[in-house]
């Protein structure tokens, strides 16, 4: 269909979103970058004087009196993005060979557990992640499981470890995982796969070669979708992380809400916006190249 | 499938996939009904204590003779719910409308912000929530509004307006533009084509960005926590706040009621869908 021109009705629907985004969502982002170079004020306020130190403090310069540079943060931005990358490929290695099973079920029983996967997306996050916290403390299920069973003598410490916050981030990303995977593998030339087999590839160069390429759109897309929001992610390490188990998310509550020192928290939030960018530039990048929509 | 075995496995990896995404909701519903306050997985009996008590209505609490701190956070819990409903009804009825109206916008009409708009209406989707809540916090703060319910709904309209333009324009696209045409040959002004030709085809479509915006508002944790007032505390952040001060049976009725909730709205959900099919 030839699509119409500007018209009155087309500002009246375009400018609702056009306020509301440019109010609400370009102008905070904006406060952000300009409260990261404000100087702290002593009391928790900003005193409205250029000042770069929030982000040496970070990456390591400082003046050394007023400032100093502490390669703890650093050190926690670095686990974070540790963290999402180690979500990322467990999500993966999890979900993509059940999305090859899903796909090769009778209509009914695809339809079935499609429905089980999006499930516990409609069911409260916070709930979620409180089931992990029951079966990992000491005297959870978990521990209390392998201890009848005499696998383990002492309750082992997972609770309140960098596995703990892994495994919960996971647990909450299945779904952003699965649902992109799917869509690829669903669309998978099955015969291209029979052929290649049939000329005497074996399974690896058939996988490498053919099954692989063809669902790569839905692996980086949902990489993504599972990378994005583990970055700055803080609930997860909130409930089932401990000092070990911090990250750049907690480090920008922290500054908001106990030491209150805006700026400070505000480069932190720049520094996790800059990466959550750089991700999705270089992923819209790759799908352009691809020339797909990915 | 070449190989029986090979089958057998997957199904097997498979299974065990679903059991580790249920296994913990079954663990918190099973928790639910156990009397033994202390040790939860000690089974000391089948009781509807933590339920009653939800609602004031049991004379059993779990902090020690505290009685009446239970009874005060059952109005807190219930004024939590109360907060977490208004808010997702006028969140989504304000994004559904936004949504909507952008999703038209860009399917129907040519215009030369248009890849631009379908660009920038990614990112608030995108944009880790910490990040939005800390810029929504400064920016109400530093223009002196104060933090209230209006404030919470305006934090999730932000998001979830993104969410709604993504439904519903998959909808247009899969729709038939000829019918618009037609009316349009036929001498339908551009408004009467629009709301009586293409709104009601896009209805399912907008039900479905609806629901997912009301699911999603019901949710949020992260925005709320930065941008609510001190009186308006939704259920997730007050679901939060006890985790933190530790783990009482309580929270596990609380949690198990979420759990049926949302079963429920996910299968009205798929009825939706399964009608918008026919």
């Amino acid at each position: 269909m030839a699509l119409r021109r500007q018209s009155v009705i087309l500002g009246a629907l375009l400018a609702p979103v056009t306020l509301f985004l440019g109010v609400f969502f370009v102008l905070p982002l904006l406060i952000i970058a300009v409260f990261s170079f404000l100087t702290p004020g002593l009391y928790g306020g900003v005193e409205w004087d250029f000042y770069h130190w929030n982000y040496g403090r970070v990456f390591g310069w400082a003046d050394g009196i007023i400032e100093v540079y502490e390669p703890i943060y650093l050190r926690i931005l670095l686990r974070s993005l540790t963290f999402a990358a180690m979500t990322v490929i467990v999500t993966l290695i999890l979900c993509y060979p059940v999305a090859f099973w899903v796909s090769s079920l009778p209509d009914r029983w695809r339809l079935v557990f499609l429905f089980l996967i999006t499930l516990p997306f409609f069911s409260s996050l916070i709930v979620r992640l409180y089931a992990w916290l029951l079966i990992l403390k000491p005297t959870g299920l978990f521990n209390s499981v392998l201890m009848n069973l005499g696998v383990i003598g002492q309750p082992l410490e997972i609770l309140y470890t960098p596995t703990a916050v892994v495994l919960g981030m996971v647990y909450v990303m299945i779904p952003f995982m699965f649902l992109p995977l799917y869509a690829s593998v669903d669309n998978l030339d099955r015969a291209q796969v029979e052929a290649s087999l049939d000329l005497g590839a074996n399974r690896v160069q058939t996988f490498v070669k053919v099954i692989l390429p063809q669902t790569l759109s839905g692996i980086l897309g949902g990489a993504v979708i599972v990378f994005i929001p583990s970055v700055g992610n803080f609930i997860v390490p909130d409930v089932l992380g401990g000092a070990k188990g911090l990250m750049v998310g907690n480090l920008v509550e922290q500054q908001f809400l106990s030491s209150r020192n805006w700026p400070f928290g505000s480069a932190l939030s720049m520094i996790i916006m800059a990466v959550v960018l750089t991700v999705l530039l270089v992923a819209v990048a790759r799908a352009k190249k691809a020339g797909g929509h990915a | 499938m070449r190989n029986p075995w090979g089958w057998v496995a997957l199904t097997g990896f498979s299974l065990l996939f679903f059991a580790f995404i249920y296994a913990p909701l079954f663990v918190i519903i099973g928790y639910s009904f156990n009397s033994n306050p202390v040790n939860m997985m000690i089974w000391e009996g089948f009781t509807l204590d933590w339920y009653t008590g939800l609602f004031g209505l049991s004379d059993r609490a779990t902090g020690v003779g505290n009685r009446a701190a239970y009874i005060e956070s059952t109005d807190q819990m219930l004024a939590a719910l109360r907060t977490s409903l208004t808010v997702a009804f006028f969140t989504t009825t304000i994004s559904t409308v936004i949504g909507t109206a952008t999703a038209i916008a860009l399917a129907r009409y040519r215009f030369r912000a248009r890849g631009f708009y379908n660009g920038f209406l990614m990112l608030p989707m995108m944009m880790p929530d910490i990040v939005l809540g800390i810029g929504l916090l400064i920016f109400f703060v530093t223009l002196g509004i104060k933090l209230s319910l209006l404030t919470i709904i305006i934090g999730h309209c932000t998001f979830l307006t993104s969410y709604v333009f993504i439904i519903v324009q998959a909808r247009i696209a899969g729709l038939d533009p000829a019918l618009e045409e037609a009316s349009a040959d036929l001498g339908a002004s551009e408004w009467t084509t629009l709301r009586k030709v293409l709104l009601p085809q896009l209805a399912p479509g907008i039900m479905g960005g609806a629901l997912l915006a009301f699911v999603i508002s019901m949710d949020d944790l992260v925005i709320t926590y930065f941008i609510s007032g001190v009186g308006d505390t939704t259920l997730p952040v007050f679901i939060f706040g006890m985790i933190r001060r530790g783990v009482k049976p309580e929270i596990n009725a609380i949690a198990t009621l979420i759990i049926l909730a949302s079963v429920v709205i996910a299968a009205i959900g798929l009825w939706l869908r399964s009608r918008k099919t026919d």
